[in-house]
């Protein structure tokens, strides 16, 4: 595998076709075969099974073409035992099979393709290269494609899943928009659902921005589908949300697969003794997300139930802090650190650039005339040596080149291979080795933008290396070495907000040995969920928040500061110093921030909230529970009201937790007085994940679920001393009136907008006023100013164990950054001349970075200065600056510009 | 002889550049008239970068990220 | 108990929850061995097409 350099010839003779798995079986690929053109690691691998030398001793062509020797037969699988502190298991699922189902005739008809199928069809890597074609023989533009959900899913009849798998109303709106946006407007996507349910951030908007391009949402399960003669054409049969039975062609139909755990997940887990739950997913406790059954073994992603990639991600950082936790004494003990060799000083030396030109095999020099690029090369200005390589890449190489550069004195080095991306960091590593500077190198791509894409034209395509080449050496001459800067990171960590969210990442660092501090507005830690009852799997909150509590309260590493908030916030990542105000008034230097300042029920306005005090909240409905409220014993009646204030225009959210939270205090009711008649009046049922088995057992329980629209929305009067709520019910669509003992509002989540403190940190929120994170899906626990992290529902509504999952997220992404102890920064950042600068302030203005700034004081008081350690080094204030003030470390616009001279021979 | 036009193209590192990578790994192919030049994100793009590649004899210039 | 804490730990399924797993750990200071059954790393989402809200390309 080391030996092999991805150049793909073995593939290119390889006789024996084979599915390719990737592309959902779509498309074929040969024996031998990289998974994808982006793979990582890029090795090509044999599939044993139909191989023909490994089957029958036969052929043996790859390892004839093979230039690098990297073919191996007799590769043998091992067994490895190795000796570790904790395990996290993050096997994920599997998309479920729809061949079992007959109705679907998923097997049979070549148009009736799975979601994942479907992905593979929009991609520009897939079988159809990014045009959405049927996958009948006549591969005709479908006009109308049908999208059926909850296949495999929520269904104890045909499978056995009774679980929602969370994920797939999203992607299912998702492919319609791009299948959209792929063959026009005239497209017509359906999509066929149980529920909708987006309940997650910025989800539901993406929901009404595609009802409004036209994305039809039909409330209705189809059950049959017929092929229409001759035509691989569908015809769907379905009954209306009014009960009127409806015919319609689709050209295609997408089965919105679910999510289910492999046989060999679940195998592996019964081996490891690990708990599952009845969907077959890691069981855990709400208070500790990421914990399996078994001691020191943690899980992560979809196996511990279906969810999403923002969730995922957060799993995933969430079980390295659980299972770092376990290694804190040893940490730094089994890792390995490289060993330095001194620089040597070339700066003001007359350049000496050294050009390697690299044949890759054939891959390079089977198109590009090397010998005399090489040549050429030599003359050049500065060239002081050349030479060509098979492989500039190989080991041998790398140790001579680094010789090379020693001997004949190089200053400079240019490389002509393949490209930078993959590679320059080997080769800088190479410099440095032999003692140079890494930023005096710079890589010309003669393979990936030269010889691989101008294979029938090699006379142009070596003019076409000897530009670059040109181009290369004259930049690579203007080439100073770059400075990375150092910088201290302080070690002690501030978690604003002293929820649930703050709490768990504040244990969660001390956990990890880190002095903490948690800043909370109110007189005592716990936030919202002191209000809260019991958890969905039945676990007292009261007796977990207190056990939390004291254990941050016994910890002589956390210190709480109570009825405290900021003042000013000043420095950045790894030095902070935040000014307290109120009940403590520290001036707290610190490396780290964890934003946790949580969320707050709304107020109702509506449904006579207020007006009677058997109208409450969600939350007090737990207290009514908590505190054994004599209504429970009295009430005959309740009825619950869904989505009050969330999803309409002007809040245009889902809050997430409120139909969960609904139903279980639905049951509960039930368990607590069976006779009481218990309604819930919904939009969509949004009990996400395995909350669908008790959305069920609420069913059993004879909890009646009336389903409304949002401009029907039910009415709640008095009638005598009665509540009376009226509302229409949409299967015999006539009015209703229900009498309600109890009416419970499912009140939004309102996120406890802070605009100080988000300007303090630099921070963006949304306009729903939830903070922003770096990156929706791979970035939901940290923002994109460095060191400020992200926990709980200040991100956005969500039930505790994901709450909790996203304290301990944010504390390892930011014990990632107070392990190094230090920030580097990169060289190639911009950097000010002040003697230059003008102070017009453009640079602080357009920086998304917050890098620039003025200086105070000093002879340049008045003028920019960039603080590399924020610095992205995008260049953006350097073509902005006006004076040509700035500098830019790599990418300088001498270095350019001669780029560009050097363009034309 | 045809004219050939000469492109200059500047690519973001991030996203174009990699692209172009990608091109290769797939092996499309695709007329030689082009020649890259690697920014670290197209807000690097000045104005001036243009009009000298232009001075320069470049026929276009292309800027993608 | 007083036996020696081994500061490595092994993760399994090299997916993105797999990989963030490994980077935290490995960037906390800890030895990870990242164990996947298939010839590279990136799992299922390697194979989509476009991520919402943002239609960004999931590769």
């Amino acid at each position: 595998m080391d030996k092999c350099i991805a150049c793909g010839a073995c593939t290119e003779k390889c006789p024996k076709k084979i599915d390719d798995l990737y592309n959902a079986s779509l498309k074929k690929r040969k024996a031998i075969y990289v998974e994808y053109d982006q793979a990582v690691p890029l090795k090509y691998v044999i599939d044993p099974a139909s191989c023909i030398k490994l089957t029958k001793d036969k052929c043996g062509n790859c390892a004839k073409i093979c230039p690098a020797d990297a073919i191996n037969y007799d590769d043998k699988p091992e067994t490895l035992k190795l000796n570790v502190g904790s395990i996290v298991l993050s096997p994920g699922f599997k998309p479920f099979d729809p061949t079992i189902f007959d109705t679907y005739q998923y097997a049979k008809f070549p148009n009736v393709v799975t979601s994942m199928e479907f992905e593979r069809i929009l991609s520009a890597s897939g079988p159809t290269m990014g045009h959405l074609t049927r996958m009948s023989k006549d591969h005709e533009e479908p006009k109308k494609i049908a999208w059926f959900q909850c296949v495999g899913s929520r269904d104890m009849n045909r499978c056995d899943n009774g679980y929602c798998s969370s994920v797939c109303c999203m992607y299912a709106i998702k492919e319609a928009a791009i299948a959209k946006e792929h063959n026009g407007d005239d497209l017509d996507c359906a999509i066929f659902y149980m529920d909708m349910r987006t309940h997650g951030k910025d989800f539901e908007r993406y929901y009404e921005n595609a009802k409004k391009k036209g994305v039809r949402f039909v409330r209705s399960r189809v059950h049959t589908i017929n092929p229409i003669p001759e035509t691989d054409s569908l015809e769907v049969r379905y009954v209306t949300d009014d009960g009127r039975l409806e015919t319609e062609v689709f050209d295609m139909i997408v089965l919105s697969i679910g999510l289910e755990t492999d046989p060999s997940t679940v195998k592996l887990a019964n081996d490891l003794g690990i708990k599952l739950t009845r969907g077959n997913f890691a069981e855990y406790e709400t208070f500790k997300p990421v914990a399996t059954s078994r001691e020191g073994i943690f899980v992560a992603g979809a196996f511990a139930g279906p969810k999403d990639i923002p969730q995922a991600m957060i799993d995933a950082s969430a079980a390295a802090s659980a299972a770092g936790e376990l290694l804190t004494s040893a940490r730094n003990t089994r890792t390995k650190t490289a060993e330095a060799v001194p620089e040597s000083n070339v700066a003001g030396d007359r350049p000496k650039v050294g050009v390697f030109v690299c044949s890759c095999g054939s891959n390079i020099a089977g198109t590009v005339d090397v010998k005399a690029l090489a040549e050429y090369a030599e003359s050049l200005p500065y060239v002081e040596y050349v030479t060509n390589n098979l492989f500039a890449c190989s080991q041998d190489t790398q140790d001579k080149m680094a010789e090379i550069i020693k001997e004949k004195n190089l200053n400079r080095v240019v490389v002509a291979a393949c490209t930078p991306k993959t590679h320059e960091g080997l080769f800088q590593e190479t410099l440095i080795n032999a003692g140079l500077n890494k930023y005096l190198f710079e890589m010309v791509n003669i393979r990936n933008h030269d010889s691989w894409v101008h294979k029938e034209t090699p006379d142009l395509a070596t003019d076409k290396a000897k530009d670059l080449l040109r181009m290369g050496v004259a930049k690579a001459s203007l080439f100073e070495p770059l400075r990375e800067g150092e910088l201290n990171v302080n070690q002690t960590a501030m978690v604003v907000g002293g929820g649930v969210a703050g709490m768990t990442a504040a244990k969660a660092l001390s956990s990890q040995g880190y002095q903490t501090h948690i800043i909370e507005r109110s007189d005592c830690l716990g936030g919202q969920a002191l209000n809260l009852f019991k958890t969905i799997k039945g676990e007292d909150v009261a007796e977990k928040v207190a056990d939390l509590e004291n254990a941050i309260k016994v910890d002589d590493r956390i210190t709480v500061h109570l009825n405290t908030e900021i003042a000013t916030v000043d420095g950045f990542v790894g030095n902070f110093k935040t000014q307290l105000k109120g009940g403590s008034k520290l001036l707290l230097e610190h490396g780290i921030a964890v934003m946790a300042t949580g969320a707050s029920p709304l107020q109702p306005t509506e449904y006579m909230y207020g007006e009677d005090p058997r109208v409450l909240t969600s939350l007090e409905m737990d207290i009514k529970f908590k505190t054994k409220d004599p209504i429970l014993d009295s009430a005959e009646s309740a009825v619950f009201i869904q989505c009050v204030g969330s999803r309409q225009p002007d809040r245009p959210y889902c809050s997430r937790v409120c139909c969960t939270h609904s139903i279980d205090n639905a049951l509960e009711l039930k368990k607590h007085k069976p006779d009481m008649d218990v309604f819930i009046l919904y939009r969509d049922i949004r009990s996400y994940g395995e909350k669908e088995y008790l959305y069920r057992e609420a069913r059993d329980a004879g909890v009646i679920f009336i389903r409304y629209e949002l401009d029907a929305k039910p009415v709640v009067e008095k009638s005598g001393d009665s509540l009376v709520v009226r509302v229409k019910d949409h299967v015999l669509g006539r009015p209703l009136e229900l009498k309600a003992d109890i009416l419970t509002l499912a009140s939004a989540v309102l996120p406890n907008r802070n605009e100080a403190l988000a300007q303090f940190f630099k921070v963006p929120m949304n306009d729903d006023g939830f903070f922003v994170e770096r990156h929706a899906k791979l970035g939901p626990s940290e923002f994109a100013t460095d060191g400020v992290f992200l926990a709980g529902t200040a991100h956005y509504p969500k039930p505790l164990d994901e709450t909790v999952a996203q304290g301990r997220a944010a504390a390892a992404r930011a014990v990632t950054l107070l392990a190094k102890q230090k920030v580097y920064t990169s060289g190639q950042v911009a950097r000010v001349d002040a003697a230059v600068c003008s102070s017009c302030g453009i640079c602080v203005s357009v920086c998304p970075y917050s890098a620039p700034s003025f200086m105070d004081t000093g002879y340049y008081a008045g003028k920019a200065e960039i603080n590399p350690v924020l610095c992205k080094g995008c260049g953006l204030c350097v073509a902005a600056c006006r004076s040509g003030a700035i500098h830019h470390g790599g990418f300088d616009n001498s270095q350019i510009f001669a780029q560009i001279f050097t363009m034309s021979a | 002889m045809s004219w050939e036009p000469k492109i200059v193209s500047f690519l973001c590192n991030w996203c174009s550049y990699g692209a172009a990578d990608l091109a290769g790994v797939s092996r499309f192919q695709y007329p030689p008239n082009i020649r890259v030049i690697r920014i670290p994100c197209t807000g690097r793009m000045s104005p001036k970068f243009f009009l000298s590649a232009l001075r320069e004899g470049a026929d276009a210039v292309w800027v993608s990220g | 108990m007083s036996k020696e804490v081994i500061g490595s730990a092994v993760v399994v399924g090299g997916g993105i929850t797999g990989m963030q797993s490994a980077l935290d750990l490995a960037d906390a200071g800890y030895y990870v061995y990242l164990v996947e059954k298939g010839s590279s790393i990136g799992g299922v989402m390697s194979q989509l097409d476009k991520t919402f809200p943002t239609n960004d390309c999931a590769m």
